[in-house]
């Protein structure tokens, strides 16, 4: 046991000391805000803004009208123009126009034309947000025709039916709140098996390559030193994990305390859902349960990756392809992981979560929809003690793989000479 | 006393007998060399010694009773041939990390470094990481790492490749130290002038078996062919030799020849004597651990032929 906590020690040491593993903890959450903010962002300006040029036989479209709906929406540009449409045709691009459109006489409240067209010499995409300036134009077109007045206006947008769902068992449990976490936990354990597992498998190339993965079994049991590599290595993600949620909190205390100065709408948005999560779900619960099937998925999936790396040379191309398959099954999780988050009680959802090779990944976006609601506990029983049993089992076999693997140099064993590896005495 | 004794060990591999039922053992304090060509079973049969592979069959018993695994990890220090250290690690914690995980606490682990890092002149290492070493300074420490725990048992394989003289020199007076004070060394090598200078006891192994087990001076005595180097004045006499010995072979001053085994030395003094010769020197030619490595082995094909094994 004492060797064990050892090989951890240095395992631990060696990774968290050094200066990747300070950046990377740092950058990640920086960098992962940055991705969510900068894309709503971009996404936001750098539409194509259109200038169109329109015609209007109907009388309706005024110019008044056209004026307030460019003032009040950003975007494409409406001109409205007094002209001959066949002559505009022909000279719309000429008088910088990228298109442009005509309403028809017979246009009326009673009689809507069914497909105007935005006429171009290029290809425009979609003029989704020409349409809808023309559309909140014929709005005000129809409530005026109508004898519609702001106060009724009013009533008509604002008074709709809203539909949430309600956990019975559970009423705190808020779906697209469930659905957050369930997803983030679900992304944060892909992510942690797919970086870290793969440090594992390095690690332990590096110690063959090394050669002094004899060294070490001359001391210790080679069971000891995987053990102690995949331990060592799970502390590592563990401290990054804890050390990212440290930054959430400081991030909310900070934010909270200055939030009447803000006026930045995502960033307010991103506190309120933090604040929210923090009032309304069994934080501890949900960190619990992440806590054990990452610790569940790691062994799992690390020691297979730590076999794969005690059998391969230095050549990081033969790591990759027998690699490949265990990274294509956590991906595979991730799939399925993305539609449990959204719809928790389907089968795929409910088997994936106890299936040892998706578990991991899938039962953490079924549990925050709620225990014993969404997930009853012989379903999260049975998931546990499968995982357990699982990761007991595969870290036995990797172990056995991994005992005779390291000391081999030459040629790469295929998958039958690993398995007689295991098998044999 | 007999510190190891290994009794009909056996490692059988898929396509290979490893080491097929070989018998040796080494009394304390005794430096042993571990001949044979690559591919004989020798790094398999370190390896069983080590607690690293089970032997499929046989005992080895260290220091009286069966060797475990598990508790005589601390009596043995290993050097393997091919050498690994932590390339990024600082070479003070990793020499501790070793010593560490061979059961020294860290107090007297840090002591005893200190006083081997002074012995081989590596003081000023100790913040430096393996990757800014050479070969033979990582050598060095390797070898520290290796014998710092003060094991009954040291296993060296190749331990002077990539040592220059100096160096190989400071290493050899330490092994010569460490026999000295009680342990024992086995020592793996295919460098034959180092195992003369430095072994007391051989054995050859070959194909998994051991082909050859002595003390030097007695393999050295068994193969001998009574050859003897006799040097002149003058001239060599032209004589001939009258049913005692062969001439092999006239220098400018000198013969070397094969004396008939029931012949006696005076016997062929007294015929040169006889003849008038002023004899300068006359010694035995005994052959060199070389040549009796290579007749033995000789013959046998260079690479071990994979064989089908039948359990």
């Amino acid at each position: 046991m004492n060797k064990i906590s050892l090989i951890i020690q240095r395992e631990y040491l060696s990774r968290v000391r050094k200066k990747t593993f300070i950046i990377t903890t740092l950058l990640f959450p920086l960098l992962y805000l940055g991705l969510i903010f900068g894309t709503s962002y971009l996404s936001e300006k750098a539409g194509t803004k259109l200038k169109i040029a329109i015609i209007d036989s109907s009388g309706s479209f005024t110019q008044q009208r056209i004026d307030k709906a460019n003032k009040d929406y950003p975007g494409s540009t409406l001109t409205l123009l007094h002209e001959d449409p066949a002559v505009l045709a022909r000279t719309f691009d000429q008088k910088g126009f990228d298109g442009y459109l005509v309403i028809p006489a017979n246009t009326m409240v009673d009689h809507a034309p069914d497909n105007l067209v935005v006429r171009s010499k290029k290809t425009l995409g979609t003029v989704s947000d020409v349409q809808s300036k023309l559309n909140t134009i014929w709005n005000e077109i129809k409530y005026e025709d109508l004898g519609i007045d702001a106060q009724k206006q009013q009533l008509l947008t604002q008074s709709k039916l809203q539909i949430k769902s309600e956990n019975t068992e559970n009423k705190t449990t808020d779906a697209s709140l469930a659905y957050g976490i369930g997803f983030v936990s679900g992304f944060l354990i892909y992510f942690i098996l797919i970086i870290y597992g793969a440090q594992v498998m390095m690690g332990v190339m590096e110690e063959k390559t090394n050669r002094i993965a004899e060294i070490i079994v001359s001391s210790v049991k080679p069971f000891q030193l995987m053990i102690g590599k995949i331990i060592g290595i799970a502390c590592v993600a563990l401290t990054q994990f804890l050390l990212w949620i440290a930054f959430i909190f400081i991030i909310y205390n900070a934010t909270r305390a200055g939030s009447g100065a803000l006026n930045n709408s995502a960033l307010t948005g991103a506190v309120g859902g933090i604040q929210k999560l923090f009032t309304d779900t069994n934080v501890p619960a949900i960190l619990l349960f992440f806590v054990f099937y990452f610790l569940g998925g790691f062994f799992f999936y690390s020691s297979i990756y730590a076999a794969v790396g005690s059998t391969v040379n230095e050549d990081m191309r033969e790591a990759q392809s027998l690699s490949f398959p265990i990274t294509m099954i956590i991906i595979f999780g991730f799939f399925i992981m993305m539609t449990a988050a959204k719809d928790p009680g389907s089968p795929l959802a409910v088997w994936g979560s106890i299936i040892p090779f998706t578990s991991p990944l899938v039962m953490m976006a079924r549990i925050p929809y709620g225990v014993p609601g969404t997930v009853p506990y012989w379903q999260l029983a049975l998931s546990m003690a499968v995982l357990v049993a699982s990761f007991l089992f595969v870290t036995w076999f990797a172990g056995k793989i991994y005992r005779t693997g390291i000391l081999m140099y030459g040629k790469k064993p295929t998958w039958k000479e690993m398995i007689r590896w295991a098998v044999r005495k | 006393m007999d510190l190891l004794q290994v009794a009909h060990l056996k490692k059988y591999f898929a396509t290979q007998k490893a080491v097929d039922d070989i018998s040796f053992s080494i009394s304390q304090g005794q430096i042993f060399g571990l001949l044979g060509p690559n591919g004989a079973g020798k790094t398999t049969l370190i390896r069983m010694i080590t607690g690293i592979f089970y032997p499929d069959a046989g005992t080895i018993t260290l220091d009286g009773a069966p060797f475990d695994p598990v508790n005589d990890i601390g009596k043995i220090g290993y050097m393997p041939e091919e050498r690994g250290l932590y390339k990024k690690m600082k070479i003070g914690e990793q020499a501790l990390y070793l010593a560490q995980l061979k059961g020294l606490r860290k107090k007297d682990a840090i002591e005893s470094l200190k006083t081997w890092f002074a012995k081989l002149e590596m003081d000023s290492w100790w913040n430096k990481k393996v990757e800014d070493l050479s070969k033979g300074m990582q050598q060095k420490l390797q070898f520290v790492t290796t014998v710092l725990h003060q094991p009954k048992l040291i296993i060296l394989d190749e331990p002077f490749s990539g040592l220059d003289p100096v160096n190989s020199n400071l290493i050899k007076d330490e092994i010569f130290n460490l026999a000295k004070s009680g342990s024992t060394i086995i020592f793996s090598t295919h460098r034959m002038e180092q195992v003369e200078e430095i072994c007391d006891h051989i054995i050859l192994v070959n194909k998994g078996q051991k082909i050859l087990d002595g003390t030097v001076q007695g393999v050295k005595q068994e193969f001998k062919e009574h050859l003897y180097n006799i040097t002149f004045a003058s001239a060599p006499p032209q004589t001939e030799a009258a049913g005692l010995f062969d001439i092999k072979q006239t220098t400018a001053n000198g013969l070397i020849l094969q004396k008939h085994p029931e012949v006696s030395n005076n016997q062929v003094l007294s015929h040169f004597l006889a003849h008038g010769a002023s004899i300068d020197s006359f010694n035995e030619i005994l052959p060199t651990l070389n040549d009796i490595f290579i007749r033995k082995v000789e013959g046998t094909p260079l690479a071990r032929q994979f064989q089908t094994i039948q359990d």
